[in-house]
C-alpha cells in the first residue's frame, strides 16, 4: 500500500444540514414471504397500493411495481432495499428506492432517491437527497413513509 | 493510456458530474456554499430535530457524528455507453466525536456513473477498517442557501455573477467490524459536503440520522 501524506488545510469546518419535510406515502403491502440465504432471511414484501400526500407532489403506488427486498440480518437488523414506481396526478411514472435500516427497537429510516422526468414539474426530486422515518401498523401490511428533504 | 481512458480537467469532470439532470454552469461549482461555520473543536453537539406541518408527522433529529476530510488524486473518465468517471481517494483525515482515524490511503474512489458514487475504507485510530458506499447528489441554486419557507430556485446560467450555491449532500452505507464501530452498521447517515480546492479536496460532514 502506498503512504499519503495529507496535506495541511486551513480550518474544520462543519456544514449544516437542514430537513424540511416534503410528503408522506402510506403503502400497503402483502404478508411479507421469508426465505433463508447466505446472508441471513431474506424478506420479501409486495407493495400492494399506496398514496402518496403532499404540497409539491401527489401520486400513487403503480400497482404491481415493485416492493421490498430486505435481509433481515444476524443482528436482527433489517437492512431495507425498496424499488417501486409511483404514477403521479399527472400521470408521469417517477422512480422510488429505499435504503435503510429496520431495528427491533423501533428505528426505522431509510435514505429515498428519487427520480423523475427532468422536463416535467417534478424534476426538483432528482437529485435531492431524502430521509425517510416510517410507522408500521402491528402486521406490518400498512406502512407510512414521511420524506425530508436535507437541505 | 488509450483514448477511453484519460486525465481530464477538474472543470470537465464537475461539469460532467453536476450537470446530469440540472443543466447548472459549469464554473458554478467550484465556490461553496457560505454557511458552513468554523469549528476547531470536536466536542459532541445537540441534536437538532425537524417536524412536519402537523404534529403526527414524526420529527426526525440529526446529529454530528464525525468529519472527514478527503483528498482526491487522479480524475479520469471512461467512454462506456453511460459515461463512467474515476476519481481516486488519495487519503485523509477522520475526525468529531463518534469516530477519529484516517481514510486509509489509495483505497478507493468516486466510481460515478451520473452521481457521485464512491467506494474507499476508513481506518479508525484502533485500527478497525470501516468500508464506506457512499452515493451523492449535487444540485445549484439560487441565493446563498436554503431560507425557511423560500423555496429553492434552481440557478440558471444567464447570470454568471448571480450568488448561487451547490447542495451536495451524500448518503454513505458503512460496514463495521463488530466490536465498538458496529452501531455505523445499523444507522443511517446523511452528510454535508463541501468541496475545497488547493489542494483539490472535499470535506463531508456526517450526521447521524436519530
Amino acid at each position: 500500500m502506498r503512504d499519503f501524506v495529507v496535506p495541511k488545510t486551513d480550518t474544520k469546518i462543519l456544514g449544516e444540514i437542514k430537513l424540511e419535510y416534503a410528503f408522506q406515502l402510506r403503502a400497503k403491502y402483502d404478508p411479507p414471504k421469508e426465505s433463508r440465504s447466505p446472508k441471513g432471511i431474506f424478506r420479501y414484501q409486495d407493495i400492494t397500493s399506496g398514496e402518496l400526500r403532499g404540497e409539491r407532489l401527489n401520486a400513487t403506488v403503480y400497482p404491481d411495481s415493485g416492493g421490498q427486498y430486505d435481509t433481515v440480518r444476524r443482528d436482527s437488523t433489517r437492512d431495507v432495499d425498496a424499488h417501486f414506481i409511483l404514477k403521479a396526478d399527472n400521470g408521469e411514472y417517477i422512480y422510488m428506492e429505499h435504503v435503510g435500516y429496520r431495528r427491533t427497537d423501533g428505528y426505522y429510516r431509510a435514505i429515498a432517491y428519487i427520480e423523475a422526468d427532468t422536463k416535467g414539474p417534478y424534476d426538483w426530486v432528482n437529485n435531492t437527497t431524502f430521509i425517510v422515518t416510517a410507522k408500521e401498523s402491528a402486521d406490518q401490511r400498512e406502512v407510512v413513509f414521511y420524506y425530508y428533504v436535507a437541505n | 493510456m488509450s483514448d477511453e481512458s484519460r486525465p481530464i480537467s477538474r472543470r470537465t469532470f464537475l461539469g460532467t458530474a453536476a450537470t446530469a439532470g440540472t443543466g447548472v454552469a459549469l464554473s458554478a461549482l467550484v465556490d461553496t456554499p457560505a454557511r458552513a461555520k468554523v469549528s476547531g473543536a470536536a466536542d459532541p453537539l445537540p441534536p437538532a430535530f425537524y417536524g412536519g406541518p402537523s404534529a403526527d408527522v414524526p420529527k426526525v433529529g440529526l446529529r454530528w457524528a464525525f468529519s472527514a476530510t478527503v483528498f482526491f488524486a487522479d480524475r479520469i473518465m471512461i467512454g462506456s455507453p453511460t459515461p463512467r468517471g474515476y476519481t481516486s481517494v488519495g487519503g485523509g483525515e477522520i475526525w468529531g466525536p463518534r469516530l477519529q482515524g484516517r481514510v486509509l490511503p489509495h483505497s478507493g474512489a468516486d466510481y460515478f456513473k451520473t452521481t457521485f458514487t464512491t467506494y474507499y475504507m476508513f481506518e479508525a485510530s484502533d485500527g478497525a477498517l470501516i468500508f464506506i458506499h457512499n452515493r451523492g447528489t449535487m444540485r445549484r441554486f439560487q441565493g446563498s442557501g436554503p431560507e425557511p419557507g423560500h423555496p429553492l430556485v434552481p440557478a440558471t446560467n444567464a447570470d454568471p455573477k448571480a450568488p448561487a450555491w451547490t447542495r451536495f449532500r451524500a448518503t454513505p452505507v458503512f460496514t463495521a467490524p463488530e466490536g465498538p464501530h458496529d452501531w455505523m452498521n445499523r444507522t443511517v447517515f446523511v452528510a454535508h459536503c463541501q468541496r475545497r480546492d488547493n489542494p483539490d479536496h472535499t470535506v463531508f460532514t456526517y450526521y447521524e440520522v436519530l
